[in-house]
């Protein structure tokens, strides 16, 4: 278990405030923010290599704010690796659990050893130099070294950023599987929320040193709370404007109402009146090709304006007076026949339109 | 490639090439210029193996106690962002311009038994000037900055994250920088430090004010020079000069291939 509570750190002129976060025994929690949001300073914190200006970190219940990294029993994977570059790759891996000189000891870190380089599949790197292993093998070899010491929490900064796409679906997987198996506490570091949504348990946003926004990776997906996180987190189409009450002024919640803005008007249900944003996904909108009688109360005219195939998925860009994106089956685009150009009506529940 | 492509690296040659042939003609000259004759009735002269003897040994000494003091300076100025460190990094390279006469004098009034600080040493049985200790200390102020800097150089060139990798995986900051940092910085060190020896065993400047008796061999050279003339000189010049460049081997072998 980790917990943080209202840390604050500074890192020259950066500030890390107000951050506060519980990731359960045996969690996969990701920490996502855009660069320079303060992710990585976030998991030296918890390392202990960032001074904390206030809060505390807890581990299994214990409090280590002030205990060394080499006292708080974790394993942290950097972004570039950080190999030992005058150590062979065992050497590496050995190099947490080969402080002890008793036979015993050195017997367990060679099956130690084996274990993590059967299940990483590094066998055959074990005697050879650091140099001249490729991203992935290096990747590998970092986690092996992290696992070895059998931490009870493993510390990710940005894993898969310097391997390629395939390595990184494997490495993915091998990752979680691992977590599983170990049943490790682990918290990553992440500018992709991809990752995210196919990782972690719990997902935190990071924004200019603050946690926007924490939950389960589909709460936060579906109900961004703001519009920096429906942005960041790709939820779809999000419109700054006005939201007005237009039913009895009864003071009622929630009411509907009418948002105004991005050259639209958009019948809402809402909490509250004022500015803000109106954050619109884009499978909850539909299309079609004649005016049909539906229960969904905005509609309006629309042009395709280009085509997005993502394989079975197709986002269709739409010109309704600004862009929105929907999202449609490509069996459905192909049945509709829709191209650039189309006119087509475009059609969504006033309860499909999140106001945040 | 046409002429006028080629013209610019001509000349840029042309010119490189001057500079090096002023380097090693003079060299040359003075290798060849002893016979294996004198150079064998040289290396019999008792006086000029005392001086190389006392050379070596003070230079080594010197050598020594700025490792000492000077390589845990090193890593703190590559390491730490402390207050003040530029202007530390700065007094370090002082001794690199003062001329090195004005630094025989400097430390001669510093060191003398007339000062309180020599004069409380000399109390305690360490004499400097026209003694051993005041060549050691005459090479330490000249040749310190050398150690230091290409100290600070190698450390700079091992990854901090390194260190912290190392104390994530039960290192203590001391075991990280014993089992990470140190090795990594070893053969930078070392070729400082050869360096550091290097420029003590050229010093010639401020010892001949400091310590012209017992004489190191730039002074046996020098004295050999004035009393007996260019002839009598040589043979240790060569010496010195061979020893010189078996140093220069050995740091070029030592720099790692990637840093050069």
């Amino acid at each position: 278990m980790i917990r943080l509570d209202n840390l604050h750190v500074r890192v020259g002129t950066f500030d890390l405030r107000e951050i506060s976060l519980e990731v359960p025994k045996g969690g996969y929690a990701l920490i996502i923010g855009p660069t320079g949001s303060g992710k990585t300073t976030l998991l030296e914190a918890v390392a202990g290599h960032a001074r904390l200006r206030s809060g505390r970190v807890f581990m299994h219940d214990d409090d280590v704010t002030h205990l060394p990294p080499e006292r708080r029993g974790l394993g942290f994977v950097y972004q570039q690796y950080h190999l030992f570059p005058h150590l062979s790759v065992r050497e590496n891996i050995t190099y947490g659990i080969g402080r002890t000189r008793s036979a015993s000891s050195r017997l367990g870190a060679a099956d130690r050893v084996s274990e993590l380089a059967g299940m990483l599949a590094i066998e055959p790197l074990l005697d050879r130099p650091v140099r001249g292993l490729s991203g992935g093998e290096q990747q590998r070899v970092a986690l092996a070294r992290a696992l070895a010491p059998k931490p009870s929490i493993l510390l990710l900064d940005e894993p898969f950023a310097a391997v390629d796409p395939a390595t990184r679906q494997v490495l993915r997987r091998e990752l979680r599987e691992l977590h599983e198996r170990e049943g490790i506490t682990t918290l990553q570091v992440t500018h992709d929320f991809d990752e995210a949504l196919r990782l972690g348990d719990l997902v935190a946003v990071l924004s200019e040193g603050r946690i926007a926004q924490s939950g389960t990776p589909e709460q936060v997906f579906r109900y961004p709370n703001s519009a920096f996180v429906a942005r960041f987190v790709g939820t779809g189409n999000v419109i700054a404007g006005t939201v007005e009450r237009t039913d009895e002024a009864d003071g009622s919640r929630p009411f509907r109402g009418r948002f105004t803005g991005g050259n639209l008007v958009l019948d809402v249900v809402a909490e509250r009146e004022g500015p803000m944003h109106a954050v619109l996904r884009p499978e909850d909108i539909v299309l079609s090709l004649s005016q049909q009688s539906g229960s969904a109360r905005n509609r309006m005219q629309g042009k395709v304006v280009r085509l997005e195939r993502l394989g079975p998925v197709t986002l269709v860009h739409l010109d309704v007076g600004r862009l929105l994106i929907a999202s449609l089956t490509t069996q459905s685009v192909e049945d509709m026949e829709l191209k650039a150009g189309t006119r087509v009506i475009v059609a969504f529940k006033a309860t499909a339109i999140l106001l945040v | 490639m046409t002429l006028r492509s080629a013209l610019p690296r001509v000349v840029l040659a042309g010119l490189g090439a001057c500079l090096v042939l002023f380097i090693v003609g003079p060299l040359l000259r003075l290798l060849f210029f002893a016979t294996p004759e004198t150079l064998g009735e040289a290396l019999r002269d008792a006086e000029l193996r005392d001086s190389i003897a006392l050379t070596v040994f003070t230079a080594t000494a010197a050598t020594l106690i700025a490792a000492l003091l000077g390589i845990p300076l090193a890593y703190l100025l590559a390491r730490r962002n402390f207050r003040g460190r530029r202007l530390v990094q700065g007094l370090i390279d002082l001794p690199v311009v003062v001329p090195h006469p004005v630094a025989g004098i400097a430390l001669l009034l510093f060191l003398g038994r007339r000062s309180e600080v020599g004069g409380a040493l000399a109390n305690l049985g360490l004499e400097f000037v026209s003694h051993v200790p005041g060549i050691v200390a005459a090479m330490l102020f000249v040749s310190a900055p050398i150690l230091v800097s290409g100290a600070r150089e190698a450390f700079r060139s091992v990854d901090p994250q390194l260190e912290r990798v190392a104390r994530t995986l039960g290192d203590t900051a001391w075991g990280a920088f014993r089992r990470v940092t140190l090795p990594l910085a070893a053969r930078g060190v070392l070729a400082g430090s050869i360096l550091a020896w290097s420029r003590s065993v050229s010093e010639f400047g401020s010892i001949v004010i400091l310590t012209y008796n017992p004489k190191v061999a730039s002074i046996y050279i020098f004295d050999r020079f004035t009393t007996f003339g260019l002839q009598s000189a040589v043979p240790a010049a060569v010496i010195l000069l061979l020893v010189a460049l078996t140093m220069l081997v050995v740091v070029r072998v030592l720099q790692p291939q990637d840093r050069q």
